[in-house]
């Protein structure tokens, strides 16, 4: 009798759910929280990696605050990189995939093409990129000048190294144009076909069905490059004069410095601590961001 | 049924209107991938220029925008400078296990966490969204040790091993479609006796095709074009990876810019090819959005 | 069509499991064993050296040693540049390295601080050879008076000159400049305008090399004195970044970046078609002349000094072989090291690669070596020469990372005009603040 009533409905059900996520669970138990509670650990102390871990305090966080001007530079500029990159990518992505999302002659090779640049990945795409951003011979300066703009100096100007790269990033958003494609896919034609009838016109239509539909992905996809752009790296490592994010800093990010920190003074302890700093800095975004989602993203799926 | 008929109702008067616009915006839309398209080639025509190259023309001031001789031998050239055919097996090899692993495992986990209702789902949901947001480098040697202490150092184990138990941005991604299925329709499933098992293979996957078929090609590349893991697993040369292949023609100093970028093209081959095979799988992808308020 | 999907997934799952990657390899993890099947014992070497012009001359050397002696056998491995020691870390923190490695000779010091290679002094006690390299690269190896790695290669900066250039200008192909006013008389000379564009340049100083190595041109040390205390905001320095500026006022902002990224990308150099006139680089440098442009006709000669009498001070840096801390077979791996930098294997590097060696002996004997060509050997010869006037700039143990507080404040002045007496007190400052720190 007492144990029919606690294996309830409800129960059985949430028992399947922690099977369901039970994969995830295991995995994360055993090969990430060790390093994570690790690395939390060494962030107390003045870890070399290979010879000495004494307990320091909070000093690693301490110094961070009050004692390092590079820290303060390399949290500007990943901010600077955040909060135009974010935007524009996502919007480029949600417009290209619009621009996908048709029949017309060509669309699998159009597709393809745009796919392209995200797959060019490694070193050898941002040495390419410094060739075609050189400021005298490169390709995006010469095709400027047909239409008589005197381009900047990308890569040398201070001023204009972290819009050089947002550019680029711009480039290659075929990745996430993957998704809103896979997205609008999933939408019935059936909800066209029903404005068409109305009147819609093609901007209505998108406003309207599209843009409310694709909401959990644009939320997905802000979500991840958020978190993606805070973590800027390799492209700062091998733009930037001998990989150390001049002209000026301007390059140097967050997690160029961490590396630096890390892998060249060898101060670990100093780089695990910035990176639990920059853990609870994307983490209150992000939950800043989940908590606004109900407002704007529609799960179709969901009881209303 | 019901469907059919309405695409059919409405009559050539009323249709005219919205054809005639069409058209223009097809056009427009047309013209406006075209220019994409030579924007977003233009990078890779450079690239193949230069594999074609021979190293003086590289090296040529002010650089030229065709090779003066195309120079195709470089290719087999590329080929030959390293044992690239089992650089090439290698990499096949760890890009099918994760490709595999990544999407039965993960819309495993997605679906737990987007349509069954558990205690502790949100702070555990949470949980995996956070561990995207330490950066890579700092568990990269704790990480190293517990692999050491595996024993799997120089195997494959640290590369497919992990991909076994998800992934944070593949869960995020796919609960993120499977929620959009109606939840009447696990409901209606449930009623019917259906487990969460059942519903998630009979009912959920087939619905996120489209989704299946982006986290497939996601993993697909990051497997393809992971560079860190292999080497830093791998201790011998024979089981190294395309990407640490091609870093032969970087020196320190002086790089084979000509090898280096027929390399990268070759290597992007297979990717390009399988995106296009691909791709009829997001075309096919079943209407799930919007359906519902037809169905009901 | 699942379930069959789902079989088929499974079936390539065991069967791919079944491949070499998943089996341990073929010589499984390095620490467990060690010998080969005859007894003799194995030892790893790592190298960056995997490109089709280095790789098979250090295969070759590694070779005669394994046929030198029956005792060890290395085994060479390729990993890239970079990375490799990213790897190497890892693999001392998991008490799991390789025997022998390559690393930058810049941060031997501080890896034998922070216990990441083994302290060589008891090998040297036995077999001394620390007369074989020259003085500056051996004390660079040098923590606390013991070395920490082996110098194996090195290089070093000088000016390169293109002498159809200086004749059609009227200076002396044979007479390049010796101090930095004679620089800028010939660079003056060499110009060539058409209207308003350059069409050749006749001198930058920071096309090819940095600041830094002008910084240590003019005042003949790096920024730290013999008592580890930063000097960077002396006299001469802010003289010679106001002198920098004077060079890109000169030219202009435009002018300046038309070639820049070019040079730092190693592509189409404006060098090799004349439209660079002088151009400080590494000494091999002369290689890519000598296969991409054979028909220029170029000069080298030391950097030049200051003033006269200031000396032709240049800059370089270099690799060490050091043994990682945890190493399976340490006295092993010394055997090696020692063959590694003794003159016959120096000197084959030297002339199979064209690259400067820190053996002093080798690099004589390379200098007149049979297989260079005259134009070879007359470059090598001067590089070889300037070494002895070649200064390093290791990365101090009690401020590693230094150079990120300098720099900015170097491209302060030149970017954003900022006063360089200004820029380099702040620059003193803030490095000072990082000693003081450090020492706590």
């Amino acid at each position: 009798m007492k144990k029919k009533k606690w294996w309830t409905m409800g129960r059985r059900e949430s028992l399947q759910g922690y099977i369901f996520v039970a994969p995830w669970v295991i995995g994360f138990l055993a090969f990430t929280l060790g390093p994570l509670a690790f690395s939390l650990y060494a962030s107390f102390t003045d870890y070399n990696i290979t010879s000495r871990m004494d307990f320091v305090g909070l000093q690693n966080y301490d110094q961070l605050f009050t004692g390092d001007d590079l820290f303060w530079t390399s949290l500007y500029n990943t901010l600077y990189f955040v909060i135009f990159s974010v935007p524009l990518t996502t919007i480029g992505a949600i417009f290209i995939s619009m621009l996908m999302n048709q029949s017309l002659p060509g669309m699998r090779i159009f597709r393809t093409i745009f796919y392209l640049p995200a797959v060019l990945s490694g070193v050898g795409v941002y040495l390419l990129w410094m060739q075609l951003l050189d400021p005298g011979t490169g390709l995006v300066n010469t095709i400027l000048s047909w239409f008589g703009i005197n381009g900047p100096n990308w890569l040398f100007d201070p001023d204009w190294t972290k819009p050089s790269l947002i550019f680029m990033k711009l480039w290659s958003v075929g990745g996430s144009m993957l998704l809103y494609l896979a997205s609008m896919q999933g939408i019935s034609k059936n909800l066209y076909e029903a404005a068409e009838i109305d009147g819609a016109g093609a901007w209505k239509k998108f406003l309207h069905i599209t843009l409310p539909l694709i909401t959990p992905v644009i939320f997905f996809d802000i979500i991840t490059s958020t978190i993606g752009s805070f973590q800027i790296f390799q492209e700062a490592y091998v733009m930037s004069q001998n990989g150390s994010g001049g002209p000026a800093s301007s390059m140097l990010f967050y997690n160029l410095y961490m590396w630096i920190k890390a892998f060249q003074s060898f101060d670990m302890g100093y780089a695990m601590a910035m990176s639990w700093i920059l853990f609870v800095v994307v983490l209150i975004i992000t939950l800043i961001n989940l908590k606004l989602a109900p407002k704007w993203v529609h799960y179709e799926g969901d009881d209303k | 049924m019901d469907m059919t008929e309405r695409k059919q109702l409405p009559n050539k008067q009323e249709r005219r209107k919205p054809v005639i616009s069409n058209n223009l915006l097809r056009t427009l839309n047309w013209v406006l991938l075209v220019v994409g398209s030579l924007f977003l080639l233009s990078p890779i025509w450079w690239m193949i220029s230069t594999s074609l190259k021979p190293m003086e023309e590289i090296m040529q001031f002010p650089p030229t925008l065709l090779p003066q001789e195309w120079h195709w031998e470089n290719y087999v050239h590329t080929w030959q400078s390293a044992p690239f055919t089992t650089y090439a097996v290698n990499t096949i090899t760890i890009t099918l296990i994760c490709v595999v692993a990544n999407v039965f495992v993960n819309s495993f986990i997605a679906y737990g966490f987007a349509k069954i209702p558990f205690p502790g789902k949100n702070l555990l949901f949470t949980i995996v969204l956070s561990t995207m947001m330490i950066p890579g480098f700092v568990t990269l040697i704790p990480q190293y040790v517990l692999f050491a202490k595996l024993e799997w150092l120089n195997t494959y184990y640290p590369l497919v091993v992990p991909a076994l138990f998800g992934s944070a941005f593949n869960i995020f991604l796919l609960r993120q479609f499977f929620r959009t299925i109606p939840n009447e329709m696990i409901e209606a499933a449930k009623m019917e006796g259906a487990n969460h098992f059942y519903i998630w293979r009979k009912i959920a996957l087939p619905l996120v095709k489209p989704a299946l078929a982006t986290v497939a090609i996601f993993s697909f590349n990051g497997a393809w074009n992971d560079f860190l893991g292999p080497l830093l697993y791998v201790n011998d040369e024979s089981l190294y990876t395309l990407q640490i292949g091609l870093q032969v023609f970087k020196e320190q100093a002086s790089t084979q810019w000509n090898y280096l970028m027929a390399g990268s093209l070759l290597v992007l081959l297979p990717v390009i090819i399988l995106f296009f095979v691909f791709q009829k799988y997001f075309i096919k992808g079943a209407n799930i959005t919007g359906s519902s308020s037809f169905d009901k | 069509m699942l379930k069959r999907f789902c079989l088929l997934a499974l079936a390539l799952l065991l069967f791919l499991t079944g491949c070499a990657g998943f089996t341990g390899g073929s010589e499984g993890t390095q620490a467990s064993e060690g010998k080969t099947e005859d007894g003799k014992v194995k030892i790893d070497f790592w190298t960056f050296w995997g490109s089709e012009i280095r790789r098979p001359v250090i295969d070759k050397i590694i070779e005669d040693f394994n046929n030198s002696q029956d005792e060890i056998v290395v085994e060479h491995t390729y990993i890239p540049f970079g990375d490799i020691w990213t790897k190497e870390l890892a693999a001392i923190a998991a008490n799991n390295p390789p025997d022998v490695v390559i690393n930058d000779i810049n941060a031997t010091a501080l890896r034998g601080q922070e216990g990441q290679a083994e302290n060589l002094a008891p090998y040297l006690e036995k077999d001394d050879i620390s007369g074989r390299f020259y003085e500056n690269l051996w004390d660079t190896t040098l923590y606390e008076g013991d070395s920490y790695g082996i110098p194996f290669n090195t290089d070093t900066r000088l000016l390169f000159y293109n002498k159809d250039a200086f004749k059609k200008a009227g200076l002396d192909p044979n007479k390049p400049p010796e101090t930095w006013e004679e620089l800028e008389e010939y660079a003056e000379k060499l110009d060539k305008k058409s209207g308003n564009t350059y069409e050749r340049i006749g001198f930058y100083p920071l096309y090819g090399v940095g600041s830094d190595v002008w910084l240590l041109n003019g005042s003949g040390m790096n920024y730290f004195n013999e008592d580890d205390e930063p000097v960077i905001n002396s006299e001469t320095n802010v003289d010679t970044m106001e002198w920098i500026k004077s060079w890109k006022d000169k030219y202009g902002e435009d002018t300046i970046n038309r070639y820049q990224s070019q040079i730092d990308s190693q592509q189409s150099n404006p060098f090799f078609n004349g439209s660079l006139g002088m151009m400080a680089n590494a000494a091999t440098f002369y290689t890519q002349i000598r296969d991409y442009a054979p028909d220029l006709d170029f000069g080298v000669a030391p950097l030049p000094e200051k003033t006269s009498g200031n000396g032709n001070t240049s800059w370089g840096g270099g690799f060490v072989a050091e043994i990682p801390k945890g190493s399976s077979h340490p006295d092993e791996a010394w055997e090696f090291i020692k063959y590694l930098t003794d003159k016959e294997a120096q000197e084959y590097w030297a002339v199979k690669n064209f690259d400067n060696i820190a053996n002093i002996e080798a690099s004589e004997s390379a200098a007149a070596s049979d297989e260079l060509s005259e134009k070879d050997q007359m470059v090598y010869e001067m590089a070889a020469q300037n070494l002895n006037e070649t200064l390093l700039t290791p990365m101090p143990a009690y401020a590693p990372d230094y150079v990120n507080l300098i720099n900015p404040q170097l491209d302060a002045i030149l970017i954003e005009n900022k006063p360089a007496q200004e820029a380099l007190d702040k620059a003193q400052q803030d490095v000072e603040e990082l000693v003081e720190k450090t020492a706590q």
